[in-house]
């Protein structure tokens, strides 16, 4: 064998094995992003249960429930085992799944406490059926800025492929002197019941939006919109219509 | 020396004669010829197709900033368009094989170009930066005098929606809907951290401070659809953080303020 045919069986070689070498990196780069791109938690899926009749003419009407929980503790008292952080959040799942072209009622219940919103805007009841929400039994439409617990804030990209959809409904907070709502997290097992609130609105086509919360529930950092409010998963979540 | 010398001796060339030659060399006129057909390409793109990537021109600012960016697309054409010729130039005759070349002789300056190439570089940075003062100027003067009759919009932004607040008329909502040829003052704020306020088809974007309240002016000239975005990475729903704004007629306008609680201002 000469040495050039050496060299060459040796770039032959070289060349394969660096393709073979790039394909594997671009692999396993490729796998970690889909991986860490999958949902980490099961989506709470609304049920529909017969119809409503709205100016749009009868719709599949779904039912979906939610909870707010201060902390894991007073989620599991009320019946939602989280494997979170022991932070405030939403519950059974940050992920909510709505049938499209639907008339869709969800219900929130609610067991933190809070204090003022930054921005009174979030105090209004927007893009639900009537413009009101039902609290405690109650048709709202609004809640006093300085009494709001947090916000389920729905809202979209505005892209030409899928319908606009922009909800916000405040949550009232639970007072710390309401012995008949309020849930301290050192005092388990007392039947405190929080509040319930109630709201209806109409899905458009499919799409993907996402939902926040706007009453500033974070940390000190980044004017309290630190550590709960930049973690996903708790305070905010995405909506799949479909 | 003998006469006979004396009468043939070669006279040293005029910088004339030097420039000619030098151009004349084919490893110059090649790039020289590379370099205006990119710089044609560069003009006919900025010309034709670039205006047609950038978004819809819905106000006075927009079409001015259209405008901007299609002269300054011309200005640096020639630039952009010499430097690829040479080095579209230097690429096909790149030495190729196993051998090594020869190093070449040290050049350590060459007076002409280094003249030619500052003179001409200079002109053209003057030419961008007197022509973008001018539109500068010309766009401030413009906001001064509309801002008279303007109408005011406080846009507050928030991790991660925006709102608008129209005080004179008491409506506050997720979209921006403005009446056609009425001057608007954008009242910038956020209420956490930076955001930046980018309304795109109406060529403004400015940032939202929490502690500074920042101001723009424009004024809608087309009808239509338009995008509200946030310009400053602001949390993990950053990407969400978009609305969209309108364009309407001013009694569309009133039709929505009232239907939105409002009063016609």
């Amino acid at each position: 064998m000469s040495t050039s045919e050496i060299s060459n069986s040796k770039r032959t070689l070289s060349a394969i094995t660096g393709v073979a070498l790039g394909v594997i990196v671009l692999g396993a780069v490729g796998f970690t992003l889909h991986s860490a791109s999958a949902d980490p938690e099961k989506p709470v899926v609304a049920t529909v249960n017969g119809t409503m009749d709205t100016p749009q003419g009868s719709l599949p009407h779904a039912f979906v429930e939610l909870g707010v929980y201060p902390d894991k503790a007073t989620a599991a008292e009320h019946g939602f085992k989280s494997n979170k952080n022991d932070w405030v959040q939403y519950g059974p799942s940050s992920h909510i799944v709505l049938p499209a072209h639907s008339y869709v009622t969800m219900t929130i219940k609610v067991y933190d406490s809070g204090e003022e919103l930054n921005n009174a805007f979030f105090s209004k009841i927007i893009g639900t059926e009537g413009g009101v929400a039902t609290i405690d039994g109650v048709n709202q439409s609004s809640v006093p800025a300085n009494e709001v617990q947090h916000t389920f804030t729905l809202h979209s990209l505005p892209t030409t492929t899928q319908d606009p959809l922009f909800v916000n409904v405040p949550l009232p907070r639970v007072q710390t002197d309401d012995k008949d709502n309020f849930l301290p997290t050192n005092d388990p097992g007392t039947d405190h019941k929080g509040h319930t609130v109630v709201f209806s609105f109409i899905t458009g086509g499919k799409g993907e939006y996402v939902w926040n919360c706007e009453y500033p529930c974070g940390d000190g950092t980044y004017q309290k919109f630190g550590a709960v409010m930049g973690a996903e998963g708790y305070m905010n979540g995405k909506v799949t219509v479909q | 020396m003998s006469e006979h010398d004396h009468n043939h001796e070669v006279l040293a060339p005029t910088p004339g004669e030097r420039a000619l030659n030098y151009v004349k060399k084919k490893e110059v006129i090649i790039p020289i010829l590379l370099g205006t057909f990119f710089t044609a390409i560069f003009a006919v793109l900025g010309a034709h197709f670039y205006p047609e990537w950038m978004p819809e021109e819905m106000s006075k600012d927009m079409t001015a900033i259209e405008k901007l960016m299609q002269v300054f697309t011309y200005i640096s054409a020639p630039v952009c368009g010499v430097v690829l010729g040479v080095a579209t130039y230097t690429f096909m005759k790149r030495k190729t094989g196993d051998v090594p070349p020869e190093d070449g002789p040290a050049i350590r300056t060459n007076g002409p170009v280094v003249i030619v190439w500052t003179v001409v570089s200079s002109i053209l940075a003057l030419i961008a930066v007197v022509y973008g003062i001018v539109e500068l100027n010309v766009g401030a003067q413009a906001a001064v005098a509309d801002s008279k009759n303007a109408m005011v919009v406080n846009v507050v932004g928030n991790q991660w929606v925006w709102n608008f607040e129209y005080p004179a008329q008491g409506v506050n909502s997720n979209i921006l809907e403005l009446p056609v040829n009425q001057p608007v003052v954008f009242h910038v704020v956020s209420k956490d951290v930076n955001h930046s306020f980018w309304p795109v088809q109406l060529g403004v974007k400015v940032d939202a401070n929490r502690i500074a309240e920042t101001i723009a002016e424009t004024t809608p000239t087309k009808l239509g659809n338009f995008d509200v975005k946030c310009a400053e990475l602001c949390g993990i729903y950053h990407a969400y953080m978009e609305t969209y704004g309108k364009v309407v007629t001013a009694e569309e306008f009133n039709n929505w303020i009232t239907s939105n609680g409002g009063h016609v201002a």
